[in-house]
C-alpha cells in the first residue's frame, strides 16, 4: 500500500497510536519494573511456585473439560439445523457478558453445600467450593464459551461435502468425522483451546469468591498486594505476565496470517 | 446394475419426481437437463446421501434404499473433485482403500495402477494444494476407482476443465470405463457429451425424466419440444395440424400451420404440436427443381457459422432456420450472408412432437 499523509489518515493514526500505548505501556512498564535478581528470588518463593504450579495444572483441567464436552457441541452448532439451536448458542455464550464475580457468587450457590448438585457431591466426597475442583469450575464457566464458539468456527470453515466424499469411500458417519472433518478443523481448536486456556489462567473475579484458597497465581498476588503492599506483588505479576506472552505468540504462530 | 424405481425426493422447495430408469451391468448413462433440473439432486439420492420421500434404489438386484453410503460399493466423483486438502495426492487415492482395508480386504498397488492409468504418477506425494484443474479430477477419478466400486457416479466431471483437457479425460474416462467395466451414471448440461459418451441417456426437466433411450433415439425421435430444443435436434417450430383429406387411417398426411410457414407433413394427430425439422435433413439449392421433397421456399441467408468440415446455414424463411451443409458444398454454392437459397425438406422429415 502506498504510504500517503492526507488528514483524515493522520487523525486516525493519532487516535489508533494512543490506544495502542495505552496498551502496551502499562505491561511495559511492568517488565521494566522488575529486576532480574528480584524474579528470580521471588521465584525462589515455594509458595509462589505451589500458585504457579496449580493455576497451571487447574487452567489445563478446565480447557480438557471445556473441550470433552464442548467440542461435540460446537460440532453440533456447526453442521446440524436443530429446534433450539440459537438459543443453545446464545446460552452458552452468556458467561461472556456475566461479571466475574457474579458468576461466582451464582456457581457458589449453585456448586456450595447446601446446594442439591454441591451437596452430592460433597456426598461422594468431592468438595468443590474453598478446594481445587472450584478453581475448575469458575475457569470452566468463564472459558466454555471461547471453546464453544472457536471450535464451532473451526468446523464452519470445513466444507461439509467432504465428509460426503468420505462416506462414498466407505467411511460410516464417525470415521469420515475423525478423517477428515477434525484434522481440518484441528488447528482451530487447538488455538480456541489454547485461548481458553489463556483466559482460565487469567480469572480472577470468580475464583475469588469460590475457593480463595489454594491460591491460584492471580489471587496470590492480589493476596500479596492487599498484605505487602505494590512491590510485594511486583515480581509475582510479572512472572505471570510472561507466561500470558508466551500463551499469545503460540496463539499467533498457530492461526493463519493475516491476508494482507 | 442401477434400477431406480419411481423415486421421489425433496430437498427444501425443490422436488424430484416419479423417477424411474435402469442402467444395465457395464452400461454407461446421462442424464442431461438444464441447470437446476435435479441432476446432482438424483447422483445424491443414489449415492445414498438424499433421503427418499418414496421409491426404491438397487444396485446388482439388491435393495440398498435403506444402506448407507459407505455399504453401497459406489464411487462418487463431485463436479468440484472436493480433494481432502489436509493429505497429499497418494493419500487422497487410498483413503477409499485404507477403509476398505479396516473392513478386511485390498491392497495398496492399486494406488500405483490407477496413477499410472491416468498419468498422475508424479504428482503422487504432492499435496493437492496447487493442482490444476485437470490434475483435481485426475486424482477425484482415482481416488473414486482406487475402491474397486461396481458402480461410479459422476457430477458433471469436465464442467470446470478448459476444452483440450476435457477431450482428453473423456478419453481416459471410456478407456478406463471399457477396461473396468464400472456401471457408469454420469450427470451432463451437454448433450454432446452424451453423444459421445453414454449409451443410454435421460433428459431430466424440473425434477422429472421427459425422455429416456440410446442418445441417438433421443436425437433423432424427440417426444417434446422442450427435449428437441434442448438436445439441439434443430428448428422447433409451433403450430397446428391439420389434416388434409378424408382418410381415417393413421399416419396420415396433412399440413402444419406455424411460424409463418404452411408444410407438407406426416402426422398422427391433428391439433396443437411442435414441428422439428433437423438442420441436416434440410437441402439447400440455388434454383428451384422437381424432386420428391414435398416442402419448398425461397430463404435469405443471414449467417453462416463454420464448424470445421460442417456449415450451419443461418436462414430467414420469415422465421429464423437453420441448415446444415458440408463446408465443402457450401463453398461450391458459394453461399454469403444476404444471398437467396431454395430450402426443401421432406414432409417424412418434419417430425411433429
Amino acid at each position: 500500500m502506498r504510504l500517503s499523509f492526507s488528514a483524515p489518515r493522520l487523525v486516525l493514526s493519532a487516535l489508533g497510536a494512543c490506544l495502542v500505548l495505552f496498551v502496551v505501556g502499562p505491561l511495559l512498564r511492568l517488565l521494566i519494573e522488575s529486576s532480574p535478581g528480584g524474579l528470580i528470588q521471588s521465584f525462589n518463593d515455594p509458595e509462589l511456585q505451589s500458585s504457579i504450579v496449580l493455576t497451571l495444572l487447574t487452567a489445563t483441567a478446565a480447557t480438557l473439560l471445556a473441550g470433552t464436552l464442548g467440542v461435540p457441541l460446537a460440532y453440533m452448532l456447526a453442521r446440524y439445523a436443530f429446534p433450539g439451536r440459537r438459543l443453545v448458542q446464545g446460552l452458552i455464550d452468556l458467561p461472556v457478558v456475566v461479571p466475574h464475580p457474579v458468576a461466582g457468587i451464582a456457581l457458589l450457590l449453585f456448586l456450595g453445600r447446601r446446594s442439591v448438585l454441591g451437596g452430592a457431591l460433597a456426598h461422594l466426597g468431592l468438595e468443590v467450593v474453598n478446594h481445587v475442583p472450584g478453581i475448575i469450575a469458575a475457569m470452566l464457566f468463564v472459558s466454555a464459551p471461547i471453546v464453544v464458539s472457536g471450535a464451532r468456527e473451526a468446523f464452519r470453515s470445513v466444507d461439509p461435502q467432504l465428509e460426503r466424499v468420505a462416506r462414498t469411500l466407505g467411511d460410516n458417519s464417525w470415521s469420515a468425522v475423525r478423517r477428515v472433518t477434525l484434522p481440518l478443523a484441528a488447528r482451530g481448536i487447538v488455538a480456541a483451546s489454547i485461548l481458553a486456556w489463556a483466559r482460565s489462567i487469567s480469572e480472577f473475579g470468580s475464583i475469588v469468591i469460590l475457593t480463595y484458597n489454594p491460591k491460584v497465581a492471580s489471587i496470590y498476588i492480589f493476596d500479596r498486594f492487599t498484605a505487602f503492599g505494590l512491590s510485594a506483588a511486583i515480581p509475582a505479576a510479572v512472572i505471570l505476565l510472561l507466561i500470558a506472552l508466551g500463551v499469545f505468540l503460540v496463539v499467533r504462530l498457530l492461526q493463519p496470517g493475516d491476508p494482507a | 446394475m442401477i434400477r431406480l424405481e419411481h423415486l421421489h425426493v425433496r430437498v427444501g422447495a425443490f422436488a424430484l419426481s416419479d423417477i424411474s430408469l435402469e442402467v444395465p451391468q457395464g452400461g454407461y448413462a446421462l442424464i442431461i437437463g438444464p441447470t437446476g433440473s435435479g441432476k446432482t439432486t438424483l447422483l445424491e439420492a443414489i449415492a445414498g446421501h438424499a433421503r427418499l420421500g418414496a421409491g426404491r434404489v438397487f444396485m446388482h438386484g439388491d435393495d440398498v434404499t435403506d444402506l448407507p453410503p459407505e455399504r453401497r460399493g459406489l464411487g462418487f466423483v463431485y463436479q468440484q473433485y472436493h480433494l481432502f486438502p489436509h493429505l497429499t495426492v497418494r493419500q487422497n487415492i487410498s483413503y477409499g482403500i485404507a477403509a476398505a482395508r479396516r473392513n478386511g480386504g485390498e491392497s495398496a498397488t492399486r494406488v500405483e495402477e490407477l496413477s499410472d492409468m491416468l498419468a498422475i504418477t508424479p504428482l503422487l506425494d504432492r499435496s493437492v494444494r496447487g493442482l490444476s484443474g485437470g490434475e483435481q479430477q485426475r486424482v477425484a477419478l482415482a481416488r473414486a476407482l482406487a475402491p474397486k466400486p461396481s458402480i461410479l457416479l459422476l457430477d458433471e466431471p469436465f464442467a470446470a476443465v478448459d476444452p483440450s483437457t476435457r477431450q482428453m479425460l473423456r478419453r481416459e474416462l471410456q478407456e478406463l470405463h471399457a477396461r473396468e467395466g464400472i456401471t457408469t451414471l454420469q450427470v451432463t448440461h451437454d448433450f454432446d457429451e452424451a453423444l459421445r459418451l453414454g449409451d443410454l441417456v435421460a433428459v431430466l426437466a424440473e425434477g422429472r425424466i421427459a425422455q429416456s433411450g440410446t442418445p441417438e433415439q433421443v436425437f433423432r425421435y424427440p417426444n417434446s419440444a422442450f427435449v428437441a430444443r434442448f438436445v439441439g435436434s434443430g428448428n422447433v417450430i409451433a403450430g397446428m395440424v391439420e389434416r388434409t383429406n378424408g382418410e381415417s387411417e393413421e399416419p396420415f398426411r396433412g399440413r402444419f400451420f406455424g411460424g409463418g410457414l404452411q408444410l407438407d407433413v406426416v402426422a398422427n394427430r391433428e391439433g396443437p404440436a411442435h414441428a422439428v425439422i433437423r438442420p441436416e435433413d434440410i437441402v439447400l439449392s440455388l434454383r428451384p427443381h422437381p424432386d420428391s421433397a414435398r416442402n419448398h421456399m425461397t430463404a435469405q441467408i443471414v449467417r453462416i457459422e463454420r464448424l470445421g468440415p460442417v456449415s450451419m446455414i443461418h436462414l430467414d424463411v420469415g422465421r429464423p432456420l437453420i441448415a446444415s451443409v458440408t463446408s465443402a458444398s457450401a463453398e461450391e454454392m458459394g453461399l454469403r450472408p444476404g444471398g437467396q437459397v431454395v430450402v426443401a425438406f421432406k414432409a417424412t422429415a418434419v417430425l411433429l412432437v
